[in-house]
């Protein structure tokens, strides 16, 4: 079946005839073509037919006439469009470029039908020959026509420039013919709408600018300044978001910005009574953002802001915390000292956009100036003092909350840690033994704070107290379970049992107790003995309190809550209608400045005058006698007397901490100097200076003095040595 | 053991003052422990070290010994050996009196205009013991620091008694503050 078939060759051959072209035929056809343009430019294509034309052109370039239709096409059109150039030059004022925008729009339609009719052309010859395509073509001959024709160049930028100035003076203008005018410039290529329009409009810019910004810089304050920079500002984007190319827009405001703002920067700032400084006195948040934003838009716009904020805060806070008037109210210091951090944190939060680097020049502002006051340290202490006592009854747990935490934000301003530390314990024990502290949560708080803040070493005293306290209170409640029977009918003790070390030492002589509590504090001290062996009680008669029950002569009876020197005293009127000073002194053996406090006290307060004192004054004398005030009267039952206590700490007692937080710097110093020194083994003077103030630098500032001293006392003691060839060197000795 | 007397007799025949400086070099030489004793072992192995086996020989030696303190090495040598020497037994530091002794007599070799004003500081304003450091330093300090100060360092890790003497100085006229180079704030 295969082998049957024969195998069949096809060939195809050419015409054996040619085929006759018209000698005429390509200046016929164009002519045909060149008609239909002319009548395209006229706005008469309707009578004309797509298909043969297409077909006409499409033949003329198969036959290799592209190069005649091509030279044709470019010379037809720019007839076309110098005829149009004459007709946009004569067009007079205002018509003029509405003349060239509708001249524009009727050559670009023409030229999409050309393309249309071309299109054969514009797909193969062109490529070929390397010419250009017939849109682009169109759009060159324009540019060359009439764009950058010399009665219509500079016309056509000062026309434009014009009415952007009356746009700018308030006029309103044809912001449509704008669009098109431009957008025409844009498709004509970047380099035209850059060098036809977009410098010299910046350069116009630019003038406008400084001239306008003179003006208003010399009539109007920094606030209405600001506000007219930024009015101007906006309009420049909204100018170029309506008509210009997306891309002015940051050399637009790049324009204004450094004429308006950069230049004028430090006049600003500085301006008298209206600068930033009057903004920040007068929480001007709104000037002081306006500010901020435009600020930021120029290189080292916003550090002259910070700057002068920065020294504004340095100087106000320095004020504050050395005004001696300020200094004698403790509690108002600190309330001053929140005031300010509060006003410059809404500030920073509603005019400077929360910036990081604001908040750490404010930060560094408040440490610079708290510790400028070597007794910042004890007033926070005592504001916490005062708010733990009275000051948050009725307050919300969540405010309480907010308090202590900025509490804390002041603590970590402070150079001197361990000075607050120091402080806040004598605080805390007075406010824990005298029953006066009001939340127990909120006191804790503070401590896990503080804990966090500082670490388990510094709080873990503190913490110590609040175990003494709970554990008095099982103690007591052992002792009266043992004894409660027996002493039902005496007086009451109440025992606080405090582990020496944790509490503030106070080197205090036991005075003198009444007979009845003298007993009574023996049996409890041999209780308190009998359960823990091996233990020492001493009484710290200086730190108690009493609530006593009196009857006047008068028959009047009251509850008297005092403190336990103001107890042994009226319990001597007991057994004597009057004492003298002397008397007193001798039987109670309190310590004389003690004694005199509680004598004024109970003497010399009006309406809590239980003793009278002959003869009548002020103050306590060695002469003065006493006797119980028989007219004593009150409208509470209860009546507490308190003693004159000293809120703040007088001078000597403020040396004498200051003594002790030096004596206990002393180990630390040493401490953090043989740390070092074991791991560097080799370190010269001042890095061992600067290391030993890092590591002590979140509980205190180290003295440099201070450190040589130990770094001496630790060569003496032979763990150190001085290198023998380098004297700046110290080697550390195991 | 050699003790005050000895030493009198030997100065005798010496014929030195037993005050003058040069029985500090003789105690070097022999590597006596303590001012005014010689034990048997020290006296012996020293002059032996020396050469020394007459009292002519010996006598011929002190002008040499003198000499040695122009030495600058032994000079050092001598003046830190003299801490230990000086001071009681089994004390660490040296105290003032002995010190301020030993610094007139030392200093009136090495010249240094200073000394005076350095011991009317200590007794007016330190009034303490001396430390080893402190005292090997203050040499250090008159043989560096020129006597007008202006290239002290107070960043120099010099013992805090020589910052408060240079302090000292300032307060009390003897030396124009502007003369010393460096800022004051460190101090502060």
């Amino acid at each position: 079946m295969s082998s049957g078939q024969k195998k069949r060759n096809f060939q195809i051959e050419a015409f054996k005839h040619k085929v006759v072209v018209d000698p005429k035929y390509a200046e016929k056809t164009w002519k045909v073509l060149e008609h239909a343009i002319h009548e395209i430019y006229n706005h008469n294509a309707s009578g004309l037919s797509f298909e043969e034309l297409y077909r006409n052109a499409y033949n003329m370039v198969l036959h290799k006439y592209g190069e005649k239709l091509y030279s044709g096409l470019v010379s037809t059109m720019t007839f076309h469009l110098q005829t149009m150039s004459k007709s946009i030059e004569a067009a007079h004022g205002g018509s003029f470029l509405e003349e060239l925008n509708s001249k524009w729009s009727d050559h670009n339609k023409a030229l999409q039908m050309i393309r249309d009719i071309l299109m054969y052309m514009d797909r193969t010859f062109i490529p070929s020959t390397r010419k250009t395509p017939v849109h682009e073509l169109g759009l060159n001959l324009w540019r060359d026509n009439v764009v950058h024709s010399d009665k219509i160049q500079t016309r056509l930028l000062n026309t434009i420039l014009e009415l952007i100035l009356r746009e700018r003076t308030g006029e309103v203008i044809n912001r449509g013919l704008m669009r098109n005018i431009i957008k025409m410039l844009m498709d004509l290529g970047a380099s035209v709408y850059q060098e036809d329009f977009e410098k010299p409009f910046l350069d116009v810019s630019a003038d406008f600018y400084r001239v306008e910004s003179q003006e208003f810089i010399e009539c109007s304050d920094c606030g209405d300044y600001l506000k007219k920079a930024e009015r101007r500002l906006n309009e420049e984007i909204e100018r170029v978001s309506h008509y210009l190319d997306v891309k002015s827009e940051a050399k637009i405001t790049n324009v204004v910005e450094k004429e308006m703002i950069a230049n004028h920067m430090l006049g600003l700032v500085h301006m008298e009574n209206s600068g930033l400084v009057k903004m920040l006195l007068d929480d001007k948040f709104e000037d002081l953002g306006r500010m901020y934003n435009l600020f930021r838009r120029v290189p080292n716009g916003l550090s002259t802001i910070r700057d002068v904020m920065t020294s504004h805060i340095r100087d106000t806070g320095k004020q504050l915390v050395t005004d001696p008037e300020k200094s004698k109210n403790p509690v108002e210091f600190v309330e001053c000292l929140l005031e300010k951090r509060d006003k410059y944190d809404k500030i920073i939060s509603l005019a400077f956009g929360n910036d990081k680097t604001f908040q750490n020049a404010l930060n560094s502002s408040f440490e610079y100036f708290i510790n400028l006051n070597p007794r910042s340290p004890e007033y926070i202490s005592l504001f916490v003092d005062d708010k733990l006592r009275k000051g948050l009854k009725g307050v919300k747990e969540e405010d309480i909350e907010l308090i202590l935490d900025k509490v804390m934000m002041l603590f970590r301003y402070l150079q001197e840690k361990d000075v607050f530390e120091k402080y806040y314990k004598q605080h805390l024990a007075k406010r824990l033994l005298s029953g006066k502290t009001v939340s127990d949560d909120a006191e804790r708080s503070l401590i896990v704070k503080l804990k966090t803040e500082c670490g388990y070493q510094f709080t873990s005293k503190l913490e110590g107290m609040f175990t003494d306290m709970k554990t008095s209170q099982d103690t007591m409640q052992g002792f009266y379970a043992t004894y409660g029977a027996e002493l039902a009918n005496g007086p009451t003790l109440v025992v606080q049992v405090l582990t020496t070390g944790s509490w503030p030492t106070q080197s205090s002589v036991t005075c003198n107790l009444p007979s009845e509590m003298l007993a009574l504090c023996e049996k409890f001290r041999s209780y308190y003995l009998g359960t823990h062996t091996g233990r020492r009680l001493s009484w710290q008669t200086n730190m108690g309190t009493a609530d006593l029950r009196a009857t006047f002569g008068n028959g009047q009876k009251y509850e008297l809550n005092v403190s336990t020197y103001q107890m042994c005293v009226l319990m001597l009127f007991n057994g004597a209608d009057s004492l003298s000073y002397r008397e007193i002194e001798q039987a109670t053996e309190i310590p004389s400045s003690d004694l005199k406090r509680c004598l004024q006290s109970l003497a010399c307060v009006k309406g809590k005058n239980v003793l009278r004192k002959e003869p009548m004054s002020k103050d306590i004398v060695e002469d003065d006698g006493f006797s119980v005030n028989d007219k004593f009267t009150s409208k509470l039952r209860k009546v507490k007397i308190g003693t004159v206590v000293a809120q703040k700490e007088s001078e000597p007692e403020k040396q004498e901490t200051r003594q002790r937080v030096e004596e206990d710097r002393k180990p630390q110093i040493e401490a953090a100097i043989v740390r070092i020194m074991k791991s560097r083994r080799v370190l010269d003077h001042n890095n061992i200076i600067a290391e030993v103030t890092k590591q002590l630098q979140s509980r205190f500032l180290a003295n440099p003095g201070e450190i040589k001293k130990r770094i001496e006392s630790l060569i003496e003691r032979d763990f150190l040595e001085r290198d023998n060839a380098d004297r700046r060197l110290y080697r550390y000795l195991a | 053991m050699i003790l005050v007397d000895g030493i009198t007799l030997l100065c005798n025949d010496l014929q030195v003052d037993p005050q003058d400086i040069v029985m500090l070099v003789v105690s070097w030489h022999m590597k006596a422990a303590t001012m005014c004793e010689f034990s048997k072992q020290e006296f012996i192995t020293g002059l032996q070290s020396l050469g020394i086996d007459s009292l002519e020989k010996f006598r011929e030696r002190i002008s040499f010994m003198r000499s040695e303190l122009k030495d600058e090495q032994k000079f050092r040598e001598i003046y830190n050996y003299a801490f230990g020497w000086a001071k009681e037994k089994g004390q660490k530091s040296l105290a003032l009196d002995t010190a301020i002794g030993m610094w007139q007599l030392l200093f009136a070799e090495k010249q240094w205009p200073l000394v005076d004003h350095w011991c009317q500081f200590l007794q007016a304003r330190h009034n303490k013991a001396i430390s080893r450091d402190t005292w090997s330093q203050l040499l250090e300090f008159a043989r560096i620091v020129v006597p007008a100060l202006s290239n002290y360092d107070p960043e120099g890790a010099w013992p805090y008694l020589i910052d408060e003497f240079v302090d000292y100085l300032t307060e009390c006229g003897i030396i124009q503050k502007d003369n010393v180079s460096d800022d004051w704030s460190y101090k502060l």
